[in-house]
């Protein structure tokens, strides 16, 4: 998947792109799709070895007997694959290759399965993506459960079916409903039989190819410099990385994966870039959230220490960069960002990136930018708000002070909290965040907002772009969908979400 | 690989596996199989995993995700007092359920995958975990509108 988007950053354009670039959704679905093949296809041979074994006893009458008798004189070849009514099914399963594979390519998938619900990727990310490396073992398992493993040994061929020559000269169709006339009837020459083709390998072998450019292309990237120019650690536990490296182009919205091999030499994680395309380097903010990222802020100086020598800090590796751009904020003459949470990530990239683009191309398209950030923390997020500080200087300096408007929600705090901003609400600027716009609190009310913004702009196109949780999400399309007017002519509102 | 709670990802594997012995046996049930009643024991051996491994035990560390409608079972398992909270007992429980259905081949997908959740159940009581149930939070003060 990465290979992917990689390729069709370059390529494609268009809504091709972003079908492909929602890679994980892809792939769980697929995931789902295995395991209900899988259990299809489990089931499936569990009541066909079953049968096969019944025919063999002395109650089998009907055609299913006389198919089970074949191969029992020398010039016969036969068809079921097990030969007498005691064979235990599970001593097949053993000592076949393609059982023990079956075996343990269930297991696998089973164990991958288990340590992927979302609860586990929570409590444990690292449990997760080190169990997912099972799946090599699954994709080789996979391989030998229906290939011909001719260097060490016959291959299995369990499956059999009627040869070609016997297909000429006996005719199944007429010939099933005289299975007692076999061996007397010109028309029904007892039918012959061998292994089936094993044809598994063909369906694997281009995803596998594909997967193998793909882990090629991070090992290449792996190699390639990364230039770390500032360090920059924020009070509230959030450290800023500013690095460079050859031939990097990114859009806002995208992330990258991060490699410290000094931590950690398996475990790449991604992080959404915070810096705009035009800027000369690219950053990302590490948050503190689980073992990785601790070592992490430690092995740079973050939390106080002592200052770090360049020389003293930790290579990284940086592949990337991934997922979708939101560039589409700049087809709209109007766009409404909304963002939850740690949602607000990309924000920063794509807020930057909207005043370098004012800056260097006074005609846009885009003309009013909303942005709503929900928040229930703002301390863990002031690099954030510093950012916005900052464009509210350079966009009321440039005369464009309505270009911008933000609405900053605080949807967790106390009474000290209530009572401090009672005191200061006569104040010019926010006391919370230090912004001129004053924070809100609690949740917004979405109907009075887009009902606000499709009376101001009552015939424009209107892009709406969320990234947070899934709820929130639910909420804003539904209200995308109320607040659009029949009229062609009327305001429109397009959602589109990020999925991070 | 830092502090992981093995018994969250055993508790989902026994529940995996539980369900696993009970499709398994009821196509060997319904197939009538030979030993086919092997698979009614997987049906209920399965049905009393599910049970017992539905209600999730609370982190240690940080908000335990809670199943949907979980609390009805956690006074029951709760009940059970030290044979749900020590994760040897568990351990030995899901091994000793997991032997039955391994006579079957329906089923032995089942016991291989309980199996595995008894070893995984074995390695969070060594490093002294167990089950505390979730209860339910008081009620916090609505707050107004700003």
């Amino acid at each position: 998947m990465a290979f992917f988007h990689w390729e069709n950053y370059f390529c494609c354009r268009g809504p091709w792109r972003r079908q492909l670039d929602k890679n994980l959704k892809f792939h769980k679905l697929v995931a789902y799709g295995i395991a209900i093949n899988a259990t299809i296809h489990i089931v499936a041979h569990l009541c066909n070895l079953e049968r096969y074994r019944w025919s063999q006893s002395t109650e089998a009458e009907g055609l299913l007997a006389a198919l089970a008798k074949l191969g029992k004189t020398p010039n016969e070849s036969y068809l079921n694959p097990i030969r007498t009514f005691h064979t235990n099914t599970i001593t097949v399963l053993l000592t076949t290759i393609a059982g023990v594979t079956g075996l343990i390519i269930s297991l696998a998938f089973i164990l991958i399965m288990t340590s992927s619900t979302e609860f586990i990727r929570q409590v444990s990310y690292e449990l997760f993506w080190y169990t997912h490396h099972v799946f090599i073992i699954f994709f080789v398992s996979l391989a030998i459960h229906g290939v011909l493993f001719c260097f060490v040994l016959m291959a299995s061929r369990i499956v059999r079916g009627q040869t070609p020559e016997s297909q000429l000269l006996h005719n199944v169709t007429f010939c099933k409903d005289r299975y007692a006339q076999w061996q007397t009837a010109a028309q029904c020459p007892t039918p012959q039989f061998s292994g089936k083709e094993p044809s598994a390998w063909k369906w694997v072998l281009g995803p596998v190819v594909l997967y193998t450019c793909e882990r090629i292309i991070r090992f290449w990237r792996f190699r390639q410099e990364v230039v770390i120019t500032k360090v920059v650690s924020h009070p509230s536990g959030v450290l800023e990385l500013h690095m460079k490296k050859r031939n990097f182009k990114m859009a806002p919205g995208q992330y990258v994966l991060i490699q410290c091999p000094s931590i950690s030499w398996l475990e790449w994680h991604p992080f959404t870039l915070t810096s705009a395309p035009q800027e000369n380097f690219f950053s990302v903010h590490i948050r503190v959230a689980g073992d990785w990222t601790e070592a992490l802020c430690k092995a740079f100086g973050a939390g106080g220490q002592a200052r770090k020598e360049s020389w003293s800090l930790p290579r990284l590796a940086v592949d990337g960069p991934f997922g979708t751009a939101l560039t589409d904020v700049f087809h709209y003459p109007v766009s409404v960002c909304v963002a939850a949470g740690i949602g607000v990530t990309p924000f920063a990239s794509l807020l930057k990136s909207i005043w370098y683009r004012c800056e260097s191309h006074p005609q846009l398209k885009l003309s009013k930018v909303y942005f709503y950030w929900i928040c229930r923390d703002p301390r863990a997020f002031e690099w954030f708000a510093d950012l916005l500080l900052s464009l509210e200087t350079l966009m009321s300096e440039r005369g464009k002070a309505h270009f911008l408007s933000y609405h900053i929600f605080l949807t967790n705090w106390d009474e000290n909290q209530a009572v401090h901003i009672a005191l200061h609400w006569d104040a010019n600027t926010d006391v919370i965040t230090g912004l001129k716009q004053k924070t809100f609190y609690g949740r917004p009310d979405w109907n009075h907002e887009f009902r606000q913004m499709a009376y101001t702009h009552p015939s424009s196109n209107i892009g709406v772009f969320f990234c947070g949780p899934k709820a929130l999400s639910k909420t804003l399309q539904r209200m995308c969908r109320l607040y659009s007017s029949a009229d062609p002519r009327g305001v429109h509102f397009y959602y589109h979400k990020e999925s991070f | 690989m830092g502090q992981i709670e093995w018994a969250m990802w055993a508790n989902e594997q026994a529940l995996a596996s539980g369900l696993i012995l009970i499709t398994g046996g009821i196509v060997a049930t319904a197939g009538q199989f030979t030993s086919w009643w092997f698979g009614a024991y997987s049906i209920v051996a399965g049905v009393f995993i599910c049970l017992l491994e539905y209600p999730r035990g609370k982190r240690r560390k940080g908000s335990t995700m809670e199943r949907c409608g979980q609390k009805y079972l956690t006074k029951v398992v709760k009940v059970l007092g030290p044979l749900s909270r020590n994760y040897y007992i568990r351990a030995v429980l899901h091994l000793g359920l997991s032997v039955p259905a391994g006579f079957l081949l329906a089923t032995i997908l089942g016991t291989a995958c309980l199996a595995i959740a008894s070893s995984i159940y074995l390695l969070a009581a060594f490093h002294g975990e167990q089950w505390t149930p979730i209860e339910p939070k008081p009620k916090e003060r609505p707050q107004p509108q700003g």
